[in-house]
């Protein structure tokens, strides 16, 4: 409801946790009751993971623990103690964006980007898992995640594409490559 | 255990070093010729990859200069400067990469050193009087440092500067559950909460209103007071009358349409809830950080709650998390942030729980709309009755213009006989309403398409046929005075229909599946700036400065929220200027750096920011072509620009590159800057109301729905959507088409699961996203967008609007196929199972049929009429491609489809034509339920004392 009345839960005891994030080894102490999703923004300062909802209907907080998607917003931090978790910055390696951010970037799955963390997370497991998804299984491990920008349709595009580029091989840009040339045809 | 995902990823492995050894061996210069006289440049040498210039894509370059591209809607005066780049081809997002890695910083993903968390103490009540705010307990809580309330800021704001009436925070009411009554600045989100619980606040609670029918009557204590402007003492925020075209015969009619709607609200359901950070920093400065659609229009208001100079303020435009409408407001958090950051001199943090995004809304009117259409023998619509209350919850917010668009923007595209409109807006004790995509016209064009369908039954003909021989031509007026330039209608209805196979499918289909088309029209940006009176400044303005690297930065104000502005802006800089994107940046974020620009509303950045940017670019491009001229001694006149090269057209072997003639041009005065505005042409006509709804161009949309309905649960599902929309010219295709497919998406959530459901007692029952329904994956239709490009004579390189227009017709397509699928016309959205099931009953029971499996659905055997109508529209078609070729077509104006002259408007040749815009005192003898808001008189005309 609008006003809280509930007086401030005392605070909890105070606990090791550690994890594995985007393959960086993070310990730290924090409350037992701590939620996964305050971890990682508030503590961590990992901010590309999403708040949209903190009930878990909207799926912007999805990050991978261990390799599966889960709702960070819906999570104790204590269970994820000891466990590896990927958020959207674990999926590129710096210069390679992963096949599927670079086919949201081409096919319009991105459009205000706010849903997109959530999405890549849970498609990138898609993928681990099953290289060439049917439309019908991209959609069943999308459901979670609303999108009120693209519709999903070049959502779901962008899976076929990326699944496409994972199962034929193709050129994903190195983005510290030189850019375009001003002086065309001049070169030395 | 967990594995790192195996990503095979295929790396493109280039020895990189042995590549430019290769061409620095090499003094090969390809497509260059070296001129006498050419001054010495020191080589740029800045590698690249792109080191050779590419062909330029004659597809896309038009006859008029030298391309294979005819043109079939007319010539265009951009035509001279498509360089064939960029424009018209699938484009990712400029920014895209930002978001896809998790680095683009949404509002509660700016973290300020030392920054406090601010939290809103909110009404519990509808409406009430706040007596007294005690914070001693939370002030004495540690963490703690500054607790605000109304009394810190007085001044009143509002988006529109005819309806200020919000404040910070409550001056002395509070008026529906949610508004804000004090905000408190704590060291972090636990101590904010327990400082919200610990405040004492004492309200008075008053009576308040949740039926919009009551806000028509007097009120002992009106939500809120005008003063002499106040219309009686009741709760009416704005009423609109219009007549227009030949009221009095319209209703004498060979067929009649005649319904009661009734819309329920809806949000935008962005998934970023609203956030922002306020900073004062040591130079005394305040820098806002918010995703704001329109941060101009907050940089004024927070001068004015603040009372400080604009010039003090730096509104920051983070990323923003989808904005629909529902960032387009200044907003009394973000008053609030600014107002503890100033008391504590700390930076103060809000981000907003997902209930508090319900409680501030600006979301679709809940709407009442009574329509009524006629149409006569001749199968032309004569008249069209309007009759809208709108919900406008507790503030005025967008509200005034929404009243005139639920009413003027369905005066197209057709041509009508007569136009009668009343609408009103009321407060009530809910959460605001304001403007949503499709701002106030999807409700009215939902019901008028509705309609429509109801009349072609009535009259045995084919909808699509009867739209088709009743549109208004391409350069025509409007009933109510619109300019309409280029329309791709025809265009539209007839891709949908072939697409679709809806000759095969139209009234033929078994029980519970069914087809159904709706139409849309919308405005291309608002013809009138709402700050500006008069109008003096231009409604948008583009900087451009190139420094010596040659890189583009564009300065403009045009705020992206993940439409894609930002890109259609560099993407007009970059064909103008023939470079390829990866050389511009765009800096659009900042008011201190950012030229003025109204914002991301009405739909107006393509056009305005666009047009705007070309004409910045276009002065740059004189300069290199004139410095291009110098070094090669060509004629100014023959040459062109292409892939980061000037040359001669007639000799492409001539020529320089970009680098050359920049640098050339740069000798005497360094960086080059230009700066290009754009304002919209003088249009219109001069009645009260008559800028509502005025665009310098109007977008257009024709959709075809298929749905299946189970009868037997009401249960609606929508299989496919072919949905065509003409936005002029398609800038960047693939964002035209996440546009419409974006809105077919909102628009299947009005019609089918989103509401905002209030309880008995007045409560918002579902202030989050696991009641209020937003389809999900599986809901969504397989759209077809269809992209019909009309090539606008004033549109930047022929472009109009796609981002809002596309969302009109999906509401009306989807309500005639549950009409074609069960015989069932619903006139309550949206059609959840339960509603849909309880008008099934009904018709069964109407029906005498005891299973709704054996229900009749719909056919069709068409009347005499139809060929008729069929030859109209054939002979139409001929004149409207006539009108669009022309140099310089005549003057149209609605009514000439009932026989009156083209060139004068209808009221000023036939007496029973009429332009009025306050009732007569008869029709105040039965007014309609708005109408009836014109039973009270304003109190300035009321000459009692008051």
């Amino acid at each position: 409801m609008v006003q809280y009345r509930l007086p401030m839960l005392p605070p909890s005891d105070e606990v090791d946790w550690g994890a594995s994030v985007n393959g960086n080894a993070v310990s730290t102490r924090l409350e037992s009751n701590a939620i996964l999703l305050d971890v990682l923004r508030d503590s961590l300062g990992i901010l590309g993971t999403k708040r949209g909802c903190d009930m878990g209907t909207c799926g912007c907080c999805s990050v991978l623990v261990d390799g599966s998607p889960r709702l960070s917003c819906l999570m104790l931090a204590q269970e994820a103690n000891g466990c590896e978790i990927t958020t959207v910055e674990g999926l590129s390696d710096g210069h390679h964006l992963h096949p599927i951010q670079q086919t949201f970037t081409e096919c319009g799955g991105s459009q205000c980007g706010f849903c997109t963390p959530g999405f890549l997370v849970v498609i990138s497991a898609l993928l681990g898992e099953n290289p060439e998804p049917s439309e019908g299984e991209i959609k069943s491990a999308i459901e979670g995640n609303l999108c009120r920008c693209t519709g999903y349709q070049q959502i779901v595009d962008s899976v076929k594409e990326a699944s496409n580029i994972l199962c034929n091989g193709a050129n994903v840009d190195d983005s510290t490559d030189p850019k375009s040339d001003p002086h065309p045809g001049f070169s030395g | 255990m967990w594995m790192t995902p195996q990503i095979p990823r295929v790396i493109r492995i280039q020895d990189f070093r042995g590549e430019k050894l290769g061409e620095e061996d090499s003094d090969e210069m390809v497509g260059y010729r070296q001129q006498p006289g050419k001054l010495p440049f020191s080589k740029p040498g800045s590698g690249g990859k792109n080191q050779f210039s590419e062909p330029r894509d004659e597809s896309s370059i038009p006859e008029s200069q030298g391309g294979s591209k005819a043109q079939p809607w007319g010539d265009h005066r951009h035509d001279e400067i498509v360089s064939g780049r960029v424009i018209g081809k699938p484009t990712a997002l400029v920014d895209s990469r930002w978001k896809v890695t998790g680095q683009a910083q949404y509002g509660d993903d700016i973290r300020l050193p030392g920054e406090l968390v601010g939290r809103i103490i909110r009404s519990p009540h509808h409406y009430a009087r706040v007596l007294s705010i005690d914070a001693s307990k939370a002030l004495d809580l540690p963490g703690v440092l500054a607790v605000a309330t109304g009394q810190d800021a007085t001044s009143a704001f509002g988006v529109l500067p005819v309806t200020k009436d919000e404040h910070a925070m409550a001056q002395d009411k509070v008026r529906h559950v949610g508004d804000l009554v004090a905000c408190v600045a704590a060291v972090d989100e636990a101590s904010a909460r327990e400082a919200c619980r610990l405040i004492e606040v004492e309200y008075e609670v008053l009576d308040s209103i949740h039926d919009m029918r009551d806000g028509l009557e007097d009120s002992d204590l009106p939500i809120h007071d005008r003063g002499k402007y106040h219309i009686g003492e009741s709760n009416v925020q704005k009423r609109v009358f219009q007549e227009f075209g030949n009221v009095e015969d319209m209703r004498d009619s060979m067929a009649s349409h005649s319904s009661d709607w009734l819309f329920a609200g809806a949000n935008h359901g962005f998934t970023e809830p609203h956030a922002v950070v306020a900073h004062w920093d040591p130079s005394g400065r305040l820098t806002l950080y918010t995703p704001q659609q329109v941060p101009h229009y907050l940089h004024r208001a927070l001068a004015d709650v603040l009372e400080v100079p604009m010039h003090q303020i730096n509104v920051y435009r983070t990323f923003v998390g989808g904005g629909f409408g529902g960032k387009s407001d200044p907003f009394p958090h973000e008053m609030c942030a600014a107002i503890l950051a100033r008391k504590t001199g700390k930076p103060v943090r809000i981000n907003f729980d997902r209930e508090e995004v319900f409680w501030v809304n600006r979301g679709r009117h809940p709407s009442r709309i009574g329509m009524s259409i006629h149409s006569d023998s001749e199968g032309r619509i004569s008249g069209i009755e309007t009759d809208a209350l709108i919900d406008g919850g507790a503030f005025a917010s967008f509200g005034h213009v929404t009243t005139y668009y639920n009413g003027v923007l369905h005066t197209a595209p057709y041509e009508i006989g007569g136009f009668h409109y009343t609408g009103a807006r009321v407060w009530t004790n809910k959460p605001a309403s304001g403007a949503m995509r499709g701002h106030g016209a999807v409700n009215s064009r939902c019901a008028v398409e509705v309609g429509l369908d109801d009349i072609c039954e009535q009259l045995n003909v084919d909808p699509i046929d009867f739209r088709l021989a009743n549109l208004l031509p391409p350069h025509s007026s409007t009933i109510t005075g619109f300019r309409v330039t280029s329309i791709g209608m025809r265009e539209c209805l007839e891709k949908v229909r072939e697409a679709s196979g809806w000759d095969e499918k139209f009234r033929k289909m078994p029980l519970g599946r069914g087809i159904g088309v709706g139409c849309g029209f919308f405005i291309s940006g608002s013809g009138l700036p709402i700050h500006w009176d008069p109008n003096k400044f231009p409604h948008a303005t583009v900087h451009l400065k190139i420094d010596m690297d040659g890189g583009v930065t564009i300065h403009t104000g045009a705020a992206d929220i993940g439409q894609g502005s930002d890109t259609v802006v560099a993407q007009s800089v970059a064909e103008v200027l023939g470079l390829p994107l990866d050389m511009i940046r765009v800096r659009s974020r900042e008011t201190d750096t950012s030229p003025v620009d109204l914002g991301s509303y009405s739909s107006r950045v393509t056009f305005m920011n666009a047009n705007a940017a070309i004409s910045a670019a276009m002065e740059i491009r004189a300069e290199l072509i004139k410095a291009t001229s110098e070094i090669t001694g060509a004629p100014e006149k023959k040459l062109v620009i292409g892939d980061r090269r000037i040359f001669r057209k007639d000799d492409p072997a001539v020529g320089v590159s970009y680098l050359e003639a920049l640098h050339k041009s740069q000798e005497d005065r360094g960086a080059l800057v230009s700066s290009g505005s754009y304002r919209t042409p003088p249009m219109g006509r001069v009645h009260k109301g008559a800028a509502a709804g005025l665009a310098p161009a109007y977008s257009f949309s024709a959709y075809v729905a298929e749905v299946e309905v189970d009868v037997e649960t009401g249960q609606t599902k929508v299989l496919k959507v072919w949905a065509a929309h003409d936005c002029g010219k398609a800038l960047n295709p693939l964002s035209v088409e996440g546009q419409i497919i974006g809105s077919c998406h909102m628009g299947m959530g009005q019609v089918l699961s989103e509401e905002m459901r209030y309880g008995r007692t007045g409560h918002l029952i579902n202030p989050d996203l696991l009641d209020y329904k937003i389809p999900t994956v599986h809901e969504m239709p397989q759209v077809f967008p269809i992209i019909v490009e009309s090539n606008d004579p004033e549109g930047p390189f022929g472009a109009k609007e796609a981002g809002e227009g596309p969302l009109l017709p999906i509401l009306p397509a989807v309500v005639n196929a549950v009409y074609d699928a069960t015989g069932v016309r619903v006139s309550e959205l949206p059609i959840s199972p339960d509603r849909l099931y309880k008008a099934i009953e009904k018709k069964c029971r109407k029906d005498g049929v005891s299973s709704p499996t054996e229900m009749k659905t719909p056919r069709i055997s068409h009347s005499e009429l139809q060929e008729k109508i069929v030859e109209r529209g054939k002979s139409h078609s001929e004149r409207d491609i006539e009108r669009r070729r022309g140099k310089e077509p005549s003057p149209y104006h609605n009514g000439a489809l009932f026989g009156l002259d083209p060139e004068v408007p209808g009221d000023e040749q036939d007496s029973r034509w009429t332009a009025v815009v306050t009732p007569s005192e008869e029709y105040l003898e039965s007014p309609g339920l708005a109408g009836s808001a014109w039973k009270h008189v304003e109190r300035r005309k009321r000459g009692d004392s008051q």
